[in-house]
């Protein structure tokens, strides 16, 4: 197996994309990361395009074909892959283990979606689609309402408060306000939302105990990474970033089928598998991208990939260790609670956020100081299908 | 016909896991032979939420859900027939009913609810 390292990153501001096709940008997204990798006019060997919903939004199929016509990269190889959430994090592993194989020497990995095109409970339907069509859709839960019932299992079991996903909430706003390509903009205050006797109208209940504020936007969006062997990437300009551990796990498909539903085993066994793989802890990290959908999100995963003890990640978010500059800063981008998350371009740009960190690229009031170690988590599900990427800076 | 929600649980012949919904083999002993049962009894509030943003498809305000465990130990989501989400404590016993649970192409569809015992 070869080491494989990212050359080449880029991604357009999240948000409302009304003016473009989920084609433009993921076409726009590409040309950011090729043009970052210094390839030009050059062509790349394959294609990977993440994607939940094209089908189902915009009554689009074959979108990655589609993709290399328009950017003209006949005949690369050319794939969809299709992980819910987890989409952008399953494109990239099959980059990687494309080059590592040695079956291909340069891929670039997009992904892209544009969930703004239908309306608010379209999408919220759209989503729901992951869950198990008989059992749990036709109930009419949303994924939000999943996160509702594990967030109050989560309070009962380790006791984590509002106060506590109150935290995560301002915390990832707040360094959102600060990133040019997230989707919410503005900081929240935590009178006009928690304290103040308005809070109840400005941030209302959305799924019981979450409120709206604990939820990531509905946005449009896309992200690329191009992808090399280490030895070739070391002959171009960019710093390159090697992806030094990933890992995949799965779990039941519905949340009353595991025998501890507090328990996100998946998340466990991707970071671990991602660690060992790496050869390096938890500890090592520098900086982390986590898939916070949902503010509990952020401090669950937080735990199960070893920052904390369990029952110790809301406290620790609360005292402030996650923050930037804290103990381990955790979506220094705003995550997706402020970068925003079009489902397929998440594990994407998650990891296109790492690799500007990593780079030292980013401004002094978002970089973290001498990152060479950086973790992402992107969520499929509710939990049901994980993946881990450790990345590692490469010191020219 | 009856639009309807498939409802039976599925108990392992060779390990007696009970399964909800269908697996071709037991989570646990990778058994494929299974006893179909139907969920007994009064049930056990494990896990819920109300929702306020409702996916297409449904036309109210909010909607209560929930995770319950039944007297035979077959686990299931169903809605939950409650006034307020302050009424509901995990753990509290429940009595299902087998009802429209919503509209799909102009038919009611049959599925679990739940309400509370007072
Ligand atoms: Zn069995």
């Amino acid at each position: 197996m070869r080491d494989v390292a990212i050359i080449g990153a880029g991604m357009i501001p999240f948000g409302r994309r009304d003016e473009d096709s989920l084609m433009d940008m993921l076409a726009y997204a590409s040309l950011k990361a090729l043009d970052d990798a210094g390839l030009g006019d050059k062509s790349v060997d394959a294609v990977y395009v993440a994607n939940m919903g094209a089908g189902i939004l915009q009554h689009q199929t074959s979108i990655a074909s589609s993709l290399v016509d328009r950017l003209s990269l006949l005949p690369a190889a050319a794939d969809v892959v299709e992980n819910g959430p987890a989409s952008g994090g399953s494109a990239v592993k099959n980059g990687l283990l494309a080059v590592a194989s040695g079956y291909y020497d340069l891929v670039l990995v997009v992904g892209g979606e544009k969930m703004r095109e239908v309306t608010g409970w379209r999408a919220t339907d759209f989503v729901a689609t992951m869950t198990h069509p008989q059992a749990e859709y036709p109930y009419g839960i949303t994924l939000p309402g999943m996160g509702g019932m594990f967030t109050r299992l989560y309070m009962e079991k380790y006791g984590v408060t509002r106060e506590h996903l109150l935290a995560v909430s301002l915390k990832n706003q707040e360094m959102g306000a600060l990133n040019p390509y997230a989707h919410v903009e503005m900081t929240l205050d935590r009178e006009g939302i928690f304290d103040s006797p308005h809070a109840v109208v400005n941030n209302p209940l959305a799924a019981d105990p979450l409120h709206l504020y604990d939820l990531c936007p509905v946005s449009d969006g896309a992200a690329a990474l191009v992808l090399c062997p280490l030895e070739l990437a070391k002959k171009m300009a960019k710093v390159p970033v090697l992806i030094a551990g990933f890992g995949q796990a799965t779990d039941t498909h519905t949340l009353q089928e595991r025998e501890d539903p507090t328990d996100l085993k998946a998340v466990t066994l991707a970071a671990r598998q991602a660690f060992e793989m790496a050869r390096l802890k938890p500890g090592d990290i520098d900086v982390a991208e986590l898939h916070d959908a949902f503010t509990i999100l952020e401090i669950a995963e937080s735990e199960h990939v070893g920052f904390f003890k369990k029952g110790e990640g809301g406290k620790a978010a609360a005292a402030g260790k996650t923050r930037f500059g804290g103990q381990i800063p955790i979506n220094v981008s705003g995550g997706l609670k402020a970068r925003g998350h079009p489902v397929g371009a998440t594990g994407v740009a998650q990891i296109v956020d790492i690799v500007f960190q990593l780079r030292h690229e980013l401004p002094g009031n978002r970089q973290v100081k001498n990152a060479r170690y950086g973790l992402t988590v992107n969520f499929g599900g509710f939990g049901n299908n994980v993946t881990a990427f450790v990345l590692k800076r490469v010191e020219p | 016909m009856k639009k309807e929600i498939a409802i039976t649980a599925y108990k392992c012949k060779q390990c007696g896991r009970i399964h909800y919904p269908f697996h071709d083999r037991c989570l646990d002993c990778k058994g494929r032979l299974f006893e179909p049962i139907k969920p007994q009894g009064n049930a056990r509030l494990l896990a819920y939420t109300a929702i306020y943003n409702l996916p297409w498809g449904f036309d109210q305000r909010f909607l209560i859900l929930g995770v319950a465990e039944f007297e035979n130990k077959v686990k299931a989501m169903g809605q939950i027939k409650a006034d307020s989400i302050d009424s509901l404590k995990t753990g509290m016993v429940l009595r299902p009913s087998w009802e429209p649970v919503r509209v799909q192409a102009g038919e009611d569809v049959y599925g679990l609810k739940f309400e509370p015992i007072p």
